[in-house]
This record gives structure tokens, sequence and C-alpha cells, in this order.
């Protein structure tokens, strides 16, 4: 388990390209808000809090291909698999490292960006909560899907098909202040449907 | 002494038999070449001897116990497939390092990649490499995991004859060391081994 964590973490250094675009992609979607509705303070702070999520959401939905797909493409996933018998570790490893490597950029330039939006040190400390919180929960469902979806080459947009309706209850409830319990619910619950069916699906790969 | 055998081995894949009543044994220091057509289930047969493919009817035995029943198992193969498992935008430097971690050994591949003249290439990216050396680096992986079997899939697709020579050589050791190989193959190669079925 902790040489996958290794070995998924070095891979995306190597091709450090990979987070960069990411956390660059998520800055500038944020970055049109203000181009799309204007530069008045008060709606600004509204609709960041929203366009957060969304921004959020793409991110997650661009990275998808690299969880499962690029390993299976070029036959790594077979090495994978035979070193690791119990494919639930597998999975929570993959899990770890993907929210490691595209999630937890995005929160760390989560405060500069509020800072930006004119939100205050309290507004920016609820959003990051919930957008912690539920950034486990959307990759849960990132993962599962990219393990259904395997056989399937350069299906981008099946992907973002799927999983766009499954992110709509993070969306409705992350862009509400202090309701993290029901983001926790909903990940906890997300975990728990991703693991089962992520490992029916590589089980089906190796058919 | 170990030994591999089926038993009646038949599989489907969606309406299609690709596999029908196999039989076969192989013992330690034994090579098995399975030929066959296009399509006819020799990398099918592989993937199930590899634990990938279990919808299966009939049996497949390690020292006369179910495959599937053995926790061990999975260690006791290296299988080569037809992908190279190789990162085409990295450096075969930088894809040596990641299966380092995922194999759990360092190698000493100076040492390793010279024998077949292929060290000056180690900082070139992948995606500028042939496909006959792109073959050699995968089939590099073989030193890993002192193990039991070698499964290779089409092994002698794009080699050269030096190539070729030296990776008939490195079978011939590994069965004087008790290893056991099952190669597919449909072109006619330049030695005879122990065994050899058409499916």
């Amino acid at each position: 388990m902790s040489n996958l964590i290794k070995r998924d973490l070095l891979l995306s250094f190597y091709s450090s390209a990979n987070f960069f675009f990411t956390v660059s992609f998520f800055i500038l979607i944020l970055m049109l808000i203000p181009f799309a509705f204007g530069t008045q303070t008060e709606q600004l702070k509204v609709l960041f809090r929203g366009v957060v999520w969304i921004a959020l959401a793409l991110s997650i939905i661009i990275t998808v291909d690299r969880i499962y797909n690029a390993d299976y493409e070029d036959g790594n996933l077979d090495i994978i698999m035979q070193k690791n018998k119990t494919i639930e570790y597998l999975i929570i490893s993959k899990y770890i490292t993907h929210w490691f490597i595209y999630c937890l950029p995005l929160l760390v330039i989560l405060p500069v960006l509020s800072f930006l939006f004119y939100l205050d040190y309290l507004e920016t400390v609820q959003i990051f909560i919930n957008l912690f919180i539920g950034s486990f929960g959307m990759v849960f469902i990132a993962n599962f899907v990219s393990a259904l979806t395997l056989g399937a080459r350069r299906t981008i947009f099946l992907k973002a098909i799927i999983m766009i309706p499954l992110f709509v209850p993070f969306i409705i409830f992350g862009s509400d202040a202090g309701s993290w319990p029901i983001l926790l619910a909903l990940s906890m619950l997300s975990f728990v449907i991703s693991i089962y069916v992520t490992a029916y699906g590589l089980r089906l790969y190796g058919e | 002494m170990n030994e591999l055998k089926t038993e009646n081995l038949s599989c489907k894949r969606g309406e299609n038999i690709v596999l029908n009543n196999i039989n076969f044994s192989i013992k330690s220091g034994e090579t098995l070449v399975v030929k066959g057509r296009n399509g006819s289930g020799k990398t099918t047969l592989l993937r199930i001897l590899s634990n990938f493919i279990t919808s299966y009817e009939g049996k497949v035995l390690f020292n006369d116990v179910g495959i599937s029943d053995d926790n061990l198992y999975n260690s006791k193969f290296n299988l080569i497939g037809q992908k190279n498992s190789l990162k085409e935008n990295l450096s075969i430097k930088k894809n040596l390092e990641l299966w380092d971690i995922l194999f759990n050994e360092a190698l000493n591949h100076a040492k390793l990649l010279e024998h077949n003249n292929l060290y000056h290439l180690i900082n070139k990216d992948v995606s500028s490499l042939s496909d006959g050396q792109k073959k050699c680096i995968s089939l590099h992986r073989l030193n890993y995991n002192k193990c039991d079997m070698w499964f290779l899939d089409e092994p002698f697709v794009f080699l050269d004859e030096v190539n070729t020579n030296l990776l008939i050589e490195k079978i011939n050791q590994f069965n004087e060391n008790m290893g056991t190989v099952i190669l597919t193959s449909n072109i006619n190669l330049p030695k005879k081994f122990h065994k050899e079925i058409n499916i």
C-alpha cells in the first residue's frame, strides 16, 4: 500500500505539470467570475461560495483519467494488481494520492483566492471546512467512475456526464456555510459505495 | 519441484468460446510454448494463469492447489504482457525508478541494461524509442522478483536477432535454475523448447 502511494506521488512529481495545471485551471475558472458578473463586493462574495464548488468539480473531472486509466492503457495496472493482493488497500491508496495530488493544492490556494474576493477570515474558514470535507466525497466518486469505465478509452465526456449528477448534492450543501455535517455524511456514504463499486470495476478489468 | 497444470480448461468471452478443453502440465525447469492463430486465446490463457481472469470452467492447479485459493500464488510469477508498462512521456531512468518502487526492489540497472546494450539510452524519453527497444526495456522487468514462473506474452515480437538470442539464453538460464516459463508465440522460434501446445 505504501509503495503504491510512494510511486504515485513520485509519478506526479515527475510529470509535475499535472497538478500545476489543475491549480491553474481552478484559479482561472474563479477569475472568470468578475469578468462575467462584475466587481461588486457583495455579489462577488455570494458567487465565490458557489463557483468554488463548480471549479473543484471541474478540476476533479479533468484529472479522472489519471487515476486508473493511464496505468490501464500502458499496462502498469497489471503490475499494481499483481503486487496488491488486497484490492481494498490498492483502492484506499489511490484515494489518498488522488486527494493529496489534486485536491490539497486547491485547498492550499483557497485562502489567497478568498482574500481576493473580499471574504473575511470566518467566511474563508467555513468555505475551507466545507471544501475539505466535500472534496473527499468527490474524490471517492471520481475513483469509482474511473474504475468502472476502464475499458473505454478517451471518454472524458462520458465520465463527466456520469459524475456531474453525482456531484450535485455536494454542490447544493457545499455552498451553504455550516452544512459540513451533511457533507461529512455524504462523503462517508460515497466512501462506502465507492470502495465496493471500485473493487467491482477493477475485478472486471481482469476479465 | 513445482507443477502447474490445467484440467479441461475452457473459457467463454461473451458468446465466443475462446479456450476449449485445454490440458497441459508443466514442471520446474521446463518451458512451454503456446502456439495458435490470432484470436485463438493465447493471451486469455496467460491471463487465466496469472489470476486476472477468474471466470472459467475447469481447473488450474499449482502444486495441486487451485490458483485462486493460494494466497501466495501472486508472488510466484512474473507476467510480461503485450503492453510495455512504460510511461511514454518519462525517461527510461524515471520509469525504472517507478518500477523499483512498485516491485519493492532496487536493481543494478546499469549492469543489466549494459548487457542488452541499452544503457546509453537511459536518459531518453520512452516515446523516442523504437518498438524493439521498448520491448527490451519491458523484458527488463524479468530481473525483478526472484520468482518461480515467467509468463511471457509474445516476447519475441519486435526483437532483432541479437536480442532474440539473448532472451532465449536468459530463458535457458532460468530453466537451469529450475524456473518455469510459459510463452506464447505465433512465429517459428530458432530453438526448440521442452513442450509445445496448439490452441
